[in-house]
């Protein structure tokens, strides 16, 4: 097999099992972290966004459709993040079921709890 | 004969090839979030234009839609510069995949109709969805998802043939799936 520059032994032979972690980097399984914390801004954000609408624009944006959009757009934002984890986890023995299941409670109930006690 | 080919090997290993097939499927996953939300936008910004016919292009409506004419070229862009590491994806002559030329070719129109847009909204104030400098938005968004379910299509099809996912039950998906494979997704005539 043809191997980029710095790979393999030279021409001759094939690709080692370092050579293919080297080509490989940062394995999917292993990115949990970073994807969890991609959801966790970009629910931020959406709640932020929400928020600006509400009492930047109250006239056009009334409170109640500001966290209807806020919680559907949750709803989306997790199962995203739900897909993102489960995919890249799949077929591997590595499982994250746990800190997903976490994340997406405490968003449930910071969801619940924004839309309950903010901009009324 | 001078060249711009990438130097990138005929074939890498299979494992490379399902770690960086998933890389591609992460931003594809993080774009489909945000095209879900847009949709939830079509409504936030219809609902605005009811009320008030159009204040600025910055309320927050507008925001969220102009925002996701940023984030999707630049994701596809990020998925295209990524793509060059998996030889399999090339598109003829070792251009870029044609799924992906289409989704690009797409997102610039509605990124040019964004200053379009503007200048009409300039004169006339009227939101209505029919009017011609909509046009190009609703059209360069089409061509966009036309693409991108190529490539999608393409990627996962790969991953079936890696082993890497389970491979569609429905004989009509899996009809698409092979001529994917065979690279007649596109037309029959340019594989």
């Amino acid at each position: 097999m043809t191997l980029p520059k710095g790979f393999g032994s030279g021409g001759a032979g094939g690709a080692s099992s370092s050579d293919v972690e080297r080509m490989i980097g940062k394995r999917v399984e292993n990115m949990t972290g970073m994807i969890t914390i991609s959801y966790i801004a970009a629910w931020l954000a959406t709640f932020g966004g929400t928020a600006a609408g509400y009492f930047y624009y109250p006239w056009a944006y009334p409170t109640p459709s500001g966290h209807f959009a806020f919680i559907v757009l949750t709803i989306i934002e997790a199962i995203g993040y739900l897909f993102c984890v489960k995919v890249m986890q799949e077929g591997s023995n590595k499982n994250s079921n746990g800190i997903v299941a976490g994340v997406i409670a405490a968003t449930a109930i910071g969801t619940l709890f924004i839309v309950i006690f903010v901009g009324h | 004969m001078t060249t711009n080919m990438a130097q990138m090997p005929a074939l890498i290993p299979k494992e490379v090839e399902i770690q960086r097939l998933k890389k591609i499927w992460l931003i594809i996953i993080a774009m489909g979030s945000t095209a879900a939300s847009v949709e939830v936008d079509n409504f936030v910004d219809g609902s605005l234009h009811q009320t008030s016919i159009r204040d600025s292009a910055f309320t927050p409506a507008h925001w969220w839609l102009y925002s996701h004419f940023i984030t999707l070229p630049l994701g596809w862009a990020a998925a295209a510069m990524y793509d060059r590491k998996v030889p399999v994806l090339r598109g003829p002559n070792n251009s870029m995949n044609t799924g992906l030329k289409m989704t690009i070719l797409g997102y610039l129109a509605t990124m040019f109709t964004i200053g379009v847009n503007e200048m009409w909204h300039f004169w006339f104030v009227e939101e209505i969805f029919a009017v011609p400098n909509h046009w190009m938005f609703n059209m360069g968004v089409v061509v966009a998802f036309m693409g991108a379910l190529a490539y999608v299509v393409r990627v996962y099809a790969r991953l079936v043939e890696l082993g890497a996912e389970t491979p569609g039950e429905n004989p009509y998906v899996a009809e698409m799936y092979k001529m994917a494979l065979e690279g007649k997704l596109y037309s029959r005539a340019i594989p």
